[in-house]
């Protein structure tokens, strides 16, 4: 194990000190590690190079010398491989060090932490007290939140099998766009491939294990994909008026636009766009809501109430 | 030791990550080092050694890499190449993405500097064309709430909560001294000694609307056995929109296509529950629950006439 890993090191260190292409012959002769015949060389070169690309450092080929130009040589630009974060400043690693801190114990720790890592070897020490005492949290053990990001970063397309609201088994095959979270849900959008649509999904509705589909095919997410903008999409925002009684609902208080003192109960104006939703939320409250209008909201909900009753009578 | 530990490329990735680490921090204690890098110390000296053997092409002392730890510190010299900490990975932005956007959401509004600041940071992360903005974080609970219970719980302190009691629809004052926070299918809890209640409580973090540090309460107003309740057992039947009905009653897919049984040590929780269903759900036992249901029906249709 740690040979491989020295000759993986010893590659790196070679390709990125040169400042031109080294050619194959050369890596083999110079960089220690590579023993064997030449088609034994040639199979481990190929690998670490691979093993490289998948530790994300870039390789350049190209040609080392112009007048030899079939013979490939290899380099890796320190651009490409530095982390630049151009000038940065004690406050904001400590503003990175919070959003790494979020994920503690949480599915993208792993990622988060070495994120940290490679920052503090900047070399900038993270100014904590120029922050307020806050410490916000992301909590998600979904390990499919991080099958979807790696499928998201390698553009490969996801399946999983999805509870449709009737809670049929569906199995849905999406281009993922982006994750989100909201009101403590995590929510995955991206293209479905069968659909031929955009849909968005609930990370807790996927049953079992996310695959993802090493196709290659890759895709192209939308520049300036706005994954609320999808999840509200085709609904319309509506007007509602209710009175509520003094000291309760405190939900639908919160999302007041106006509130006008009626003595006992209070006069708020608010919208919603799912009704169906603002129903049920309304119907939580008991006798503390009433809906002055719209009428059709206020049909809908006699409509409940009567249906309540039969059922139960 | 853990197993990515053990892969070569982890690894590989480890030492690459080591040495930038280590030229900017010289003479680190090297078990510091082995926790941070999530590692045992053996571990640990057999990376090192492993860097040892690195370097430039010649691998005379001139080109490897210098390195000390005999002394229990850690010192590298000679290992310029590979000095600055490589680019962070998809994932690891990605993962910096979402942990910002729920940063600049939980600052305070009067930190709009701050706020700006970490747009900045986005900005700089989102490499042209790759992960635009398709990150979005929302908090549950306002970071601030999170810290100072969290301090409370350091200092062994107590907190003066205003809460909104969910099934009773009720905001009040308690002062409760904080046990832990927990979590549970994606929300907060702080467990603590309610002064009010003098018993085990339960608050969950969303529902907080204030919060202060008070003085910690005499002992002996807090009494610490909690109330027991035996709860009680309700059946539900599902009419139509399944999904959702399993989602409000946490039930599981196979117990909501027959009659589902669900116990409860609130009655109103019930109530509010089965009402807020819409019909699509139907309390079938116990009668006097079925009961209470039509009441509570009918009193709010005669509001509407």
């Amino acid at each position: 194990m740690s040979r491989k890993s020295e000759r993986l090191i010893n590659l790196t260190i070679a390709l990125l000190a040169t400042k031109r292409y080294l050619a194959k012959g050369e890596i083999f002769r110079s960089v220690s590690g590579y023993e064997g015949s030449d088609e034994t060389k040639e199979r481990m070169f190929e690998r670490d190079k691979d093993d490289l690309r998948n530790l994300g450092v870039r390789i350049d080929v190209g040609s080392f010398d112009p007048l030899f130009e079939d013979e490939a040589g290899y380099r890796i630009r320190p651009e490409g491989y530095s982390l630049d974060m151009g000038a940065i400043s004690g406050t904001e690693v400590a503003l990175l060090s919070l959003a790494a801190a979020a994920w503690r114990g949480a599915a993208l720790d792993g990622a988060a932490h070495s994120a940290l890592r490679k920052l503090a070897s900047m070399g900038i020490e993270s100014d904590l007290d120029s922050l307020p005492a806050i410490a916000p949290r992301l909590h998600t053990q979904h390990g499919d939140l991080q099958s979807i990001t790696t499928a998201m970063s390698k553009r490969e397309s996801i399946s999983f099998t999805y509870l449709s609201p009737d809670l049929a088994r569906e199995v849905r095959t999406i281009q993922p766009y982006a994750i989100a979270t909201r009101d403590s849900h995590w929510y995955v959008a991206g293209n479905d491939l069968d659909k031929l649509h955009l849909r968005t999904f609930r990370l807790d509705r996927i049953e079992g294990e996310i695959s993802i589909l090493k196709n290659g095919q890759g895709y192209e997410i939308p520049l300036g994909f706005d994954i609320f903008a999808s999840l509200t999409q085709q609904e319309r925002a509506n007007n509602a008026t209710l009175d509520i009684r003094k000291g309760k609902a405190e939900l639908l208080r919160k999302r007041a636009q106006t509130i006008t003192d009626k003595g006992e109960w209070d006069h708020i104006t608010l919208t919603y766009s799912n009704e169906r939703a603002f129903i049920d939320l309304l119907l939580w409250h008991g006798q503390d809501v009433l809906v002055i209008e719209p009428p059709t909201l206020r049909d809908s909900i006699i409509l409940c109430l009567q249906e309540i009753v039969a059922l139960h009578e | 030791m853990n197993k990515s530990a053990q892969s070569p490329l982890a690894h590989t990735a480890r030492l690459l990550d080591l040495v930038p680490y280590l030229a900017s921090h010289q003479g680190i204690e090297l078990g510091v080092l082995a926790q941070y890098f999530g590692v045992t110390q053996t571990q640990m000296i057999a990376d090192l050694t492993s860097l040892w053997m690195c370097g430039l092409p010649g691998y005379t002392h001139l080109e490897l890499m210098d390195l000390s730890f005999d002394s229990g510190f850690v010192t590298i010299h000679n290992a310029d190449t590979l000095s600055n900490p490589r680019t962070l990975s998809d994932e690891e932005t990605i993962a910096l993405l979402l942990g910002l956007d729920l940063v600049i959401k939980s600052l305070p509004d009067n930190r709009g500097d701050l706020k700006e600041r970490a747009a900045v940071l986005v900005e700089k992360l989102s490499k042209p064309g790759s992960l635009p903005a398709i990150l979005s974080a929302s908090p549950t609970v306002e970071g601030s709430v999170r810290a100072l219970i969290e301090s409370a719980l350091l200092r062994d302190g107590a907190i003066n909560l205003t809460y909104h009691s969910f099934y009773s629809d009720v905001i009040s004052n308690r002062i409760v001294i904080p046990i832990e926070i927990r979590h549970e299918a994606g929300f907060e809890y702080l467990w603590g000694m309610c002064q009010s209640a003098h018993a085990l409580r339960i608050f969950r973090l969303d529902r907080i609307q204030a919060i202060e540090i008070t003085a910690r309460p005499h002992p002996s107003l807090v009494d610490s056995t909690p109330k027991n309740q035996a709860p009680s057992s309700y059946a539900i039947r599902s009419h139509s929109r399944p999904r959702e009905v399993m989602e409000r009653f946490s039930l599981d897919r196979d117990s909501i296509l027959h009659d589902a049984s669900i116990t409860s040590y609130s009655l109103e929780w019930i109530r509010r529950s089965v009402l807020a269903s819409s019909g699509s759900v139907e309390l079938i036992s116990p009668p006097y629950m079925r009961a209470d249901i039509v009441t509570a029906a009918k009193a709010m249709l005669d509001c509407y006439k």
